[in-house]
């Protein structure tokens, strides 16, 4: 079984409370770190080859690297605002083991120079922010914070704020819009200033490797995909829940193994290997190591480590319509491309289910996804076009079936009714 | 005639078809000498200004806060939260309409959300909504609202009740919910997320036996200042009884019912 | 602050070498190279880009992503790429992004023919459509304000109205709702977005979401004419282009002009113009008959003027009021001294600035200029307004503060839009401007160890950021700000120093072309005259018998409404050049001239900082008027002095030769964009006159006893121009009394309430409007109203406020 270091003690009665978690060696970490010069804590995080958990996969070393030296205010935000579709492990870290949150960030905040901090936690999570403030105000009166003031910043509803511009605008108070980049946060982030963003489940890994040491951590997990993950395995699955694995564990491994696979008699149709913003994958995909590189070579991404299992009672064109949803709900309507494309994305998947339409839509909405894909201001777009894209390249066969069976059902098709008007389609200049 | 939902006239989105009331005066930032804000309101916004260096960051909480003691951010709301932070009511109104938590239109007391998402949806949660909707017909303290992913697809599927966390839930659990609700008990206590452990089994061993000090429980809120924790609910079923569980978890003990282990978990 | 002085650079687009200043942002470099990228969301007049139509898109050789030329800043040796059939898909697939939901609807649109987004789906489009879905319809126009038409189907939700009013008015009106594909554009609550500046929005919208109300369907782009001129209704002097069809104005613009408006209007300047075509407009000459104005013909109107200013002749008064131009100025004075030997000319309300106080206001090296404002490291604010004083320098403090991190500091006795982003402000009471200039410049100059803190914290942050200062003036404190720029040694610093906003709209233009009692043009020696309240007080006692009232009703506009009935009651002869008959001019004028509207008129005006700008006709007069300067010359030839002017050129000619300082200067060097002459090298003929000592005092009436101290302000709003317009009327200015909750509370009055300011007998109906911002035992009146003017209640410094 894998080595365990989030997830060693999680469930341990009372570890959200100072005294337990003290108890179980928290903390010894960050006084390890204050002993140390600033540089040689970063270079340990950037010796783990940790790289961000919360989707993007960029090493967390150099990230906090890019922020410029010098006195100014310098801000650290924790994205708790977790929201990608099938994710749910930073709820169950932030639940348990609120302090181990903390000392990561009191850590990353010392080693990168910074004054002010916040934990952005999305207001769904209600219950995790109370304990995190608790565990804020239990830190701060032993001294844990090392002078940092630290705020739990709830949020109130919504997928953007995840992006990490988007959090920014929507910390500063403002409607949740991403901003462009460049600037990018590190040169000018919360309130224009140098800003560190990083995920929970990142920021809570900092203790253990300031604790192994930064080598010792690179040696979990694959060359390119050091240490331990957190996976979150839900959708057709008896067992879902939360499991900690060294990247690199083979796929079936973990749908099978940890999660039980799909009911009795059931069989994978296919699987989000990191949340509903990833390219879907197949039943022959399973064998694959999940790991970052491997995700990406696959065509897709291993993202925020949520694997989402849909089996074969399923159709893919109500997966489809469940996704373009979301994102539709989610678009900030900031970028056009997002905005306009997600809900006609809808309003074609739902003319399939009415029976209305013809195999040539399918060639339309792989196109609007092609016209999204790489035109947005934020990637929202891309994960919507990217996994409808690839059930569409990939469950072709299936749509197809699907648009025929509900043309005959609900008997679209007769004589009177021709094809979808040409002239409509092709218009005039 | 066709059965594709057509956003035409009479859209979903309110608003979209409203002029302004040319009788009305512009609106700008409310003057304190003539928009009276309750000082229990005033207090908590004040607090949340004082916590970041740009006051605008305050927004979000403001209008949480406003909410909590409106039922909703109403006009009436937005404007004293306006008033307060110095901003005009027209910039938290976007902000407001911007969040899934904010209710621009009027709801009841208890805010059930329903995830609808993939994981949840894969689950049976668009017939758990369905049959919520029903059950809350004419209930004018309760407003029912399907939800995207609440990250919790590991008890999918499920609802956050007032912000907490409760499922797997079965169509049985509607009537419960119900009663729980109207008798002012914790929604489903047998149900709520923070009593399960993790399914990884590698970690789930009950090793660690629950002592004084060691109860994990923090009432759930959505307020900015921790609350104390709230009374235990009912005990656990037995095992035997939640055979139908299609996820392999295990149910944490009874809770202590030791008052001195409640009073040390607010320390 | 220094501003950018970017290096040139030169980038390479699609196979053309251009060269473009480092940083300027792809789609402004180019157009340097004649290639033009389409955009939607992109103004940069709105501040940093955002990038959110993504119109823009272009590739850039090294970056694997297309990006947006809108944002992404020009640097040496760039390779941009924007025909290449990746960049063309992209762009063809935003626009058929756009016009997913977008109605189509061009025959029957308002913007039809001057639209971006026509314009641009034709030339960047796919030219087909695949969106067989059906779109979304809704209500259509609905009212946004009572000026603004919204179609919320058209909208491409380009961000720009919005960003306008949060970022550039800062009114924070106008937001989006809701959010992705249902985000629209609205105000709170079914509110109507009413801001000085709404207007802009409908200018910004690239679509035909936003239409002005005034100009839906009055004409097609294919019928109209544009002519450029100058906006005369406030000192900001805007540079405007009037939409002209068939000799009518249909609608007004703005013209960019970086240095004067930064390519921004006000509601006032821009729909205003509805004024010059109403019915109750003077086109006629008319003369006192029978007790009655009556029309007449022009010879009769001009020989009856002129035979009874000659009956008063050495015994006339004139006053000039803020609109007139820097001719007619300077020939109304050459007929009150030439013609009618008279010395009494002014064109200040306050009178009591003697001419060297005007020439040290004058001096080059004090003068800031409007970009000033953005770059200076601080900016003071002293005693006005400038919302009502002159609303596009709001705009520029505005964007300074927020741009520039430009530090403001207000000083006024009434609060001010401004207080919120100001570091520091300071209240002194009503009408002690002056006093706290004075105080302030002296406290800096020589410091005592008992001044007062206040005082002190306030020179503090004046100087806190750093040398660059900018005064911005009311002309009641301006002469004191002469000492306090000297005491901040302003005149050393480039980019400092003095903007004073004169309370008429070309009132330093008037000054500069001798309207000023004992100072001719160019501030020459003149026989000393009276002052405009002396010219009402010696009206008043019979010492003199005409007044002639050049663009003033005093009634309504000047101080001392008492002293002035009296006048004009008991002047024989009251010549008055007015576009309405006003309250006094009904009653008092015995001969009425009309005065031209300004897209009528032909010009030069005077901005704040010095800069001649051109008024030139935009249509023709309108019923029977003439040019006004061609009424003052045919007058002076009545009276027996040759004017020499036969054309409005010719006016300005004799100006220029009059003016030592605007030596030099002809129409063509003036423009479209106007010249500085403080710039110029003929500025230092400027004449050199010896100061007496400290400014001369003002005769403010001290407050003593009990009573709330009565302050007053000139709104936006309060204009015969507003209250004549059809569309906005509505915003015509009426009488309220701005109290602070305090007071209100002791004197049990509730906001809205209907209330009597007055003193002494006189009273002035008002309603009660609380303001928690008002300092406690003020209260503020509007002067300048249609009705219940606060200058019936001047030199009464305590009034009492009471329920009616």
């Amino acid at each position: 079984m894998a080595q365990h270091l989030l997830f060693k003690d999680i469930d341990e009665p009372g570890l959200s409370t100072l005294e337990v978690y003290e108890r179980r060696g928290g903390y010894s970490a960050l006084r390890k770190a204050l002993e140390m010069e600033p540089e040689d804590v970063l270079a340990e995080l950037n010796a783990s080859g940790i790289r961000g958990r919360g989707g993007a996969g960029f090493a967390m070393g150099k990230k906090a690297s890019f922020l410029p030296k010098g006195s100014m205010d310098k801000y650290l935000c924790c994205n708790a605002d977790e929201s990608e579709p099938g994710t749910f492990k930073d709820r169950e870290l932030m639940q348990k083991s609120p302090h181990m949150l903390i000392e990561g960030i009191v850590i990353a905040a010392y080693a990168a120079g910074i004054n002010r901090a916040f934990i952005y936690i999305r207001g769904e999570y209600a219950e995790q922010a109370d304990v995190l403030d608790a565990a804020v105000a239990e830190a701060e009166r032993a001294g844990h914070l090392n002078g940092l003031p630290l705020v739990v910043h709830r949020g109130a509803g919504a997928y953007i704020c995840g992006e990490e511009t988007a959090l920014l605008d929507s910390l500063e108070g403002k409607r949740g819009n991403p901003r462009l980049k460049p600037p990018f946060p590190a040169n000018q982030g919360l309130y224009q200033g140098p800003t560190l963003i990083n995920n929970v489940e990142t920021l809570a890994t900092v203790p253990h490797i300031i604790a192994m040491g930064g080598a010792e951590y690179a040696k979990l997990g694959v060359e390119t995909s050091t240490g331990t993950k957190l996976v979150s395995v839900s959708g057709n699955v008896q067992r879902p829940g939360n499991y900690e694995i060294e990247l690199g564990t083979p796929s079936r491994e973990i749908i099978y193994g940890l999660a039980g696979g799909p009911p009795e008699g059931r069989e994978v149709l296919l699987w989000f290997p990191g949340g509903s913003s990833s390219p879907v994958l197949t039943k022959d995909d399973l064998d694959l190591p999940y790991d970052f590189d491997t995700m990406a070579k696959a065509g897709s991404m291993l993202g925020s480590g949520a694997i989402i299992v849909v089996d074969d009672s399923n159709s893919v064109v109500d997966v489809a319509l469940k996704v373009a949803k979301f994102y539709r709900h989610e678009s900030c309507g900031k970028c056009s491309p997002c905005r306009e494309g997600t809900n006609w994305t809808v309003k074609m998947i739902e003319r399939m289910r009415a029976g209305e339409a013809t195999p040539m839509d399918l060639d339309i909405m792989a196109s609007v996804q092609t016209n999204i894909i790489g035109n947005c201001l934020c990637v929202l777009g891309d994960a919507m076009a990217m996994p409808i894209g690839s059930m569409v390249e990939k469950f072709r066969p299936e749509f197809e079936a699907y648009i025929e069976a509900r043309r005959r059902e609900l008997d679209r098709v007769t004589d009177e009714m021709p094809e979808p008007p040409l002239q409509v389609l092709q218009g005039a200049r | 005639m066709s059965t594709v939902p057509r956003f035409g006239h009479g859209s979903r989105v309110p608003g979209w078809d409203d002029a302004v009331d040319l009788e009305k005066d512009p609106m700008e930032v409310p003057d304190p000498a003539t928009t009276p804000v309750p000082d229990d309101l005033r207090a908590q916004i004040e607090h949340h200004l004082s916590l970041y260096p740009d006051p605008r960051s305050a927004a979000l909480p403001a209008l949480a806060a406003a909410q909590r003691v409106h039922g909703w951010c109403s006009p009436e709301a937005i404007a004293q939260t306006a008033c307060v932070m110095r901003l005009t009511p027209a910039y938290l109104s976007a902000v407001a309409t911007f969040y899934d938590m904010f209710h621009t239109e009027p709801v009841g007391m208890h805010k059930v959300y329903v995830c609808t998402n993939i994981s949840c949806s894969l689950n049976g949660a668009d017939d758990l909504y369905e049959r919520l909707c029903q059950a809350a017909e004419g209930d004018e303290d309760l407003h029912v609202q399907h939800f995207e992913c609440l990250g919790a697809c590991d008890i999918a599927p499920m609802a956050s009740v007032d912000g907490v966390y409760c499922g797997p839930l079965d169509l049985d659990d509607v009537p419960r919910l119900l009663d729980d609700l109207q008798a002012g008990r914790p929604p489903l206590a047998d149900k709520q997320l923070r009593r399960r452990f993790s399914a990884d089994p590698a970690v789930n061993t009950q090793e660690f036996r629950p002592g004084p000090g060691n109860e994990p429980i923090v009432a759930a809120g959505t307020g900015g200042t921790p609350k104390p924790p709230l009374a235990a609910g009912p005990p656990m079923p037995a095992d035997e009884d939640r055979t139908d569980q299609p996820a392999a978890v295990e149910q944490p003990p009874d809770p202590p019912d030791n008052p001195d282990s409640e009073d040390s978990a607010d320390d | 602050m220094p501003r950018p002085q970017p290096a040139e650079i030169t980038f390479s687009i699609d196979g053309r070498e251009v060269a473009a200043p480092a940083n300027m942002m792809l789609v402004d470099a180019a157009k340097r190279g004649d290639i033009e990228i389409p955009v939607f969301c992109y103004e940069p007049k709105l501040g940093q880009p955002v990038g959110a139509c993504r119109m823009c898109l272009v590739e850039i050789e090294g970056i694997p992503k297309l990006q947006t030329a809108c944002s992404t800043p020009v640097k040496d040796g760039m390779v941009v790429h924007t025909q290449t059939e990746r960049v063309r898909d992209a762009q063809a697939a935003v626009v058929e992004f756009l016009l997913v939901n977008h109605p189509l609807d061009c025959p029957v649109c308002d913007k039809g023919g001057e639209c971006p987004l026509q314009d641009i789906s034709f030339g960047w489009g796919g030219g087909r459509s695949r969106f067989i879905e059906a779109k979304r319809h809704f209500q259509k126009p609905l009212e946004l304000s009572p000026l603004v038409a919204i179609d919320r189907e058209r909208c491409i939700l380009c961000y720009r109205c919005v960003r306008f009013s949060q970022e550039v008015s800062e009114d924070y009106q106008l937001i989006l709702q809701e959010r992705g594909a249902d985000t629209y554009v609205a105000t709170f609550d079914g509110h109507p977005y009413v801001a000085p500046f709404s207007g802009n929005i409908v200018e910004l919208c690239p679509v035909g979401a936003l239409t002005s109300k005034p100009y839906r369907f009055r004409a097609r782009p294919w019928d109209i004419e544009s002519s450029a001129s100058v906006c005369t209704l406030c000192p900001s002097q805007c540079n405007v282009t009037f939409t002209v069809r068939d000799e009518r104005v249909l609608r007004v613009l703005g013209r960019d002009n970086e240095e004067v408006d930064d390519g921004w209007l006000c509601d006032k300047g821009r729909f205003a113009y509805q004024a010059v075509h109403v019915e109750e407009r003077v086109t006629r000459p008319m003369v006192r008959d029978g007790g009655e104005l009556r029309p007449v013909s022009w010879e009769r109107a001009l020989s009856e003027a002129a035979s009874a200013l000659s009956r008063a002749r050495g015994r006339v008064g004139a006053v000039v009021g803020g609109q007139t131009t820097n001719e007619e100025g300077f020939l109304l004075q050459r007929l009150v001294r030439e013609a009618l030997e008279s010395p009494h000319v002014d064109s200040s309300p306050l009178g009591s600035r003697s001419r060297a106080d005007l020439v040290a206001l004058a001096n080059p090296r004090l003068q800031a200029t409007v970009s000033d404002i953005e770059f200076a490291h601080t900016v003071l604010v002293l005693d006005c307004e400038p919302i009502d004083d002159a609303p596009i320098l709001d705009l520029r403090i505005r964007k300074g503060v927020r741009r520039q991190r430009t530090k403001l500091v207000v000083a006024t006795s009434r609060p001010s839009a401004l207080d919120p982003n100001a570091v520091a402000t300071h209240r002194f009471a009503p009408g002690e401007g002056a006093e706290f200039a004075r105080a302030l410049a002296r406290h800096i100059a020589d410091p005592l160890p008992d001044d007062d803190a206040a005082l002190r914290d306030f020179a503090r942050s004046l100087r806190a950021a750093g040398d660059e200062v900018v005064v911005v003036a009311g002309e009641r404190s301006a002469v004191e700000a002469v000492a306090l720029a000297e005491a901040l040694g302003l005149a050393e610093v480039s980019g400092a120093g003095i903007l004073e906003i004169p309370s008429g709209t070309n009132g330093r233009g008037l000054r500069e072309a001798g309207c000023v009692p004992g100072s001719g043009p160019g501030y020459a020696e003149a026989p000393e005259g009276l002052s405009t309240p002396r010219i009402a007080e010696a009206l008043s006692k019979g010492d003199l018998t005409a007044a002639y009232l050049l663009h003033v009703d005093p009634i309504r506009e000047l101080p001392g409404r008492g002293t002035w009935e009296g006048a004009l009651e008991r002047a024989t002869t009251v010549v008055a050049h007015a576009a309405f008959l006003t309250e006094g001019l009904r009653e008092h004028a015995t001969v009425v001239f009309p005065a031209e509207g300004h897209p009528e008129k032909e010009g030069t005006v005077t901005h704040p900082d010095g800069r001649l700008q051109r008024v030139r006709p935009a249509i023709a007069h309108q019923g029977e008027n003439r040019a006004e300067w061609q009424v003052l010359a045919d007058l002076m030839r009545a009276l027996g002095v040759d004017p020499g002017v036969l054309t409005a050129g010719m006016a300005f000619q004799q100006l220029v030769e009059a003016v030592p300082f605007y030596a030099g200067l002809t129409l063509d060097t003036v423009g479209g964009r106007g010249v500085r002459w403080p710039e110029r090298a003929q500025a230092t003929s400027l004449p050199d006159v010896e100061r007496e000592g400290s400014a001369v005092g003002r005769e403010e009436a001290r407050a003593e006893g009990e009573g709330l101290r009565l302050g007053t302000f000139r709104s936006i709003w309060a204009a015969p121009e507003v209250e004549h317009a059809p569309a906005l009327k509505f915003l015509a200015a009426r009488q309220r009394a701005e109290l602070s909750p305090e007071d209100a509370q002791r004197l049990g009055i509730r906001n809205g309430e209907r209330v009597e300011v007055g003193a002494n007998g006189t009273r002035v109906r008002a309603t009660v409007a609380l303001r928690h911002d008002v300092p406690p035992g003020t209260v503020f009146l509007e002067e300048n109203v249609a009705e219940d003017g606060a200058n019936l209640l001047s030199g009464e410094p305590l009034v009492e406020v009471r329920r009616s």
